[in-house]
């Protein structure tokens, strides 16, 4: 059924569609809506049998979850930013233990400075924690990839997390299709715990593995996300033959036909960047999209098989890693080794900063000329940079870098004095 | 380690401060926010007590309460979630000279950053602690608190908070080392001014839990609290708060508290029918944590005051 929703009630509806038994969380912005929406559903009984528990810190939620999960629950948790980060011993924990628990990203960025909005460095800082990662580019997406997200957990003992935009995806209206319970229950069936507390057969979960497995028991991990590489698209194809619709996969080519020059990024962006070259087409530019709808597992080869024909690519991230540059282009370029391919990253959007069709095809047109550099910081303010640098040379006491770069933007600081 | 002359002559002035020279920009927190009222209480206190804007610090986590320090003219410090206490802790180790407030919500200091709170009393270092506790996370838009009372409907608990309430008075008195106590309600600024101030004056971890309302998303929660002066017990004694006779027509209820007895106030804490409002529980003996570290690496004013004096010394033109 149709319904012009919040991406965050779309998702707390897929979520209780995908019946849940413990779902555990910490309110923090922009994830809040998802977990209150849930609430009110536990609270109306649509969503039942369900435990609903109030935590005390994400480092609670995830550890609830940890707990729930491993006596055979099927467990959910919810959150962005700063609350991944401090779930982050946890975080491992459960992929290590090899529990499915699904977890819903609002990706936001991560401070200092005190940052709400959009950027992926959250759910990027916890790139190696051996969760799975799944981005949606629309909250139909989202709300798909939730229901994805609990079947490949559960068939592979692995932990999933559904990354969606802060903001941009979770507070914005869309008209979304809901599925009804009975094709959810078809297509995911119940959880089968691989581990359940069995009096017959007790057992300890959390062993201490010394140097004689641990290797092995963290390239399981590796090896259950390698296996996800295959699953990922069958289990897209079956929502695709169940739904009638496209979500998740691991790529999500646009334009690719031909396509010389290639723009690579992950969620909302996509959009803009599909009207983007949509202008470029019609202006004869033979230029693709391809999205990456599943971060981790990586997909080495099929990345590598899209870009094959093209010329060059270009990388268009909302993270980054200070000291190097991309996080996402990192990856590709390791997709990519060998092949005559010029690429460049671009840092873009970071901490919510918008990403404007004006400024892509301004660095598109310098792409297509060959004069962009390896990284570039989309919509950079150097001169505010350089301002900063100078105040540091000049005085030793330059005082706090935020308040120094607010007072020169212009923008009321903190501090009025 | 150098000292600025000029530091030491401005002490010699005599300082008059004005309320202005405390308040910085215009506070964002909605209209009858109890956290106004903290803030008037606390502004009025720097000046009756003319601290040096420049040897205040405010440190606070993530909430409402935490935008405290961006409405004071004096250092500040607006830190991650949970995380006020240990903050201002590293503060006065590296500068027990400044005078370090914290502010902190009932999510901040009794949910995320509740392990930092019981080791911050047993620590027992020289801060001002306030708990702005109206019950409700605000920032987010009306969740349970820790502190909520059993039965609040939030948008996170939808049929109703489950549990207890958690009284973070009781919490702290149970703490070993704990030394100040007191609790204040936003509603007598009279009264939370004089206990603001002898929170300010005690040496040690002084713990001012200050219930405080949220107009915005419980409203009415304190109503039976406001609308009935007599279930608001003032606590007066010799050694702690001293009602004035204007108070005292309106709040009838009072009883003699002494301070010292630990017992008493536990039991205090715990009347959930009447809130008791003064000093619960004060002992000046309890020692600080920066007297039982080597304090010589410490750099107190004794400190400062030796380096500067073998600075000055360089000056001296002997006869």
């Amino acid at each position: 059924m149709l319904e012009q929703i919040e991406g965050s009630v779309a998702v707390a509806r897929a979520v209780a569609l995908c019946r849940p038994e413990v779902i555990c969380a910490y309110p923090i912005s922009p994830q809040t809506h998802i977990v209150e929406g849930l609430g009110e559903l536990v609270r109306s009984g649509a969503l039942s049998p369900c435990e609903f528990i109030n935590v005390e810190s994400e480092f609670a939620a995830m550890s609830v979850a940890i707990g729930a999960s491993a006596a055979g629950a099927r467990s959910y948790t919810a959150t962005a930013s700063q609350g991944l980060l401090f779930m982050a011993e946890a975080v491992y924990n459960a992929s290590g233990l090899g529990l499915p628990i699904v977890m819903t990203v609002a990706n936001r960025a991560i401070g200092a400075p005190i940052n709400i909005w959009n950027d992926h460095s959250d759910s990027m800082s916890q790139r190696d924690c051996g969760w799975l990662q799944l981005f949606a580019e629309s909250n139909q997406e989202a709300l798909d990839l939730h229901l994805q997200a609990f079947k490949l957990a559960e068939e592979l003992s692995m932990p999933v997390m559904v990354c969606m935009d802060g903001f941009i995806l979770t507070h914005a209206y869309e008209r979304v299709s809901i599925p009804s319970q009975a094709e959810v229950d078809a297509f995911l069936p119940p959880y089968e715990p691989r581990q359940v507390l069995d009096p017959n057969e007790p057992v300890s979960i959390g062993a201490m593995v010394g140097p004689e497995a641990f290797m092995e028991v963290r390239y399981l991990a590796h090896k259950k996300q390698r296996m996800a590489l295959e699953r990922i698209p069958e289990i897209a194809a079956e929502f695709r033959a169940r739904f009638g619709r496209d979500s998740g996969g691991l790529l999500h080519p646009y334009r690719m036909e031909d396509a010389e020059t290639v723009v690579i990024a992950l969620g909302s962006v996509l959009g803009t960047l599909k009207d983007t070259v949509d202008e470029l087409r019609a202006a004869g530019v033979p230029i693709g999209v391809l999205g990456i709808a599943s971060f981790r597992p990586f997909p080495l080869e099929a990345l590598r098989a899209a870009l094959s024909p093209a010329k060059r690519v270009v990388v268009l991230e909302k993270s980054f890693s200070v000291g190097l540059g991309g996080v996402v282009s990192t990856d590709v370029r390791l997709a990519v080794a060998g092949l005559a391919l010029r690429g460049s990253t671009v840092v873009a959007g970071l901490g919510g900063r918008a990403i404007t069709k004006d400024s892509l095809l301004c660095v598109l047109a310098r792409a297509l000329r060959d004069e962009l550099p390896d990284l570039t910081f989309l919509d950079l303010d150097q001169g505010l940079v350089d301002r900063q640098l100078e105040r540091e040379r000049a005085v030793r006491r330059s005082g706090p870098i935020a308040e120094n770069l607010l007072r020169d933007v212009g923008t009321v600081a903190s501090k009025v004095h | 380690m150098t000292t600025n002359a000029t530091e030491c002559l401005l002490q010699l002035c005599d300082e008059q401060f004005q309320l202005e020279d405390y308040q910085s920009g215009v506070p964002r927190w909605c209209s009858g926010c109890g956290d106004n009222a903290i803030l008037a209480a606390v502004q009025r206190l720097c000046r009756d007590e003319a601290l040096r804007p420049e040897k205040t610090v405010f440190v606070s986590g993530i909430g409402c309460s935490s935008r405290f320090p961006h409405y004071m003219k004096t250092y500040g410090f607006h830190g991650i979630h949970g995380r006020a206490l240990p903050v201002a802790e590293g503060v006065k180790m590296a500068r027990p000279d400044l005078t370090v407030f914290v502010n902190t919500g009932d999510g901040d200091c009794c949910s995320i950053g509740a392990a930092h709170w019981i080791h911050a009393i047993r620590y027992n270092m020289n801060l001002t602690v306030f708990l702005h506790d109206n019950q409700i996370y605000g920032l987010t838009k009306k969740q349970a608190s820790p502190t909520s009372p059993i039965g609040t409907k939030s948008n996170t608990t939808p049929r109703g908070s489950y549990l207890e309430a958690l009284n973070p008075v009781s919490v702290t008195l149970g703490v070993q080392n704990v030394s100040f106590v007191a609790q204040a309600v936003d509603w007598i600024p009279e009264v939370l001014f004089d206990i603001v101030k002898a929170a300010y004056h005690h040496r040690g971890l002084s713990f001012v839990r200050i219930v405080q309302r949220c107009p915005e998303w419980l409203p009415k929660s304190f109503d039976p609290w406001l609308h009935d002066p007599n279930r608001v017990q003032i606590l007066a004694h010799a050694n702690g708060l001293h009602p004035s006779a204007a108070l005292s027509r309106t709040y009838k209820n009072q009883l003699e508290h002494d301070p010292s007895n630990i017992h008493r106030a536990r039991e205090l804490a715990g009347d959930s029918v009447n809130i008791p409002v003064g000093i619960l529980y004060r002992n000046p003996e309890v020692p600080c944590y920066e007297d039982l570290i080597r304090p010589d690496l410490l750099r107190t004013p004794e400190l400062t005051r030796s380096v500067l004096d073998s600075e000055m010394d360089k000056y001296t033109i002997w006869p």
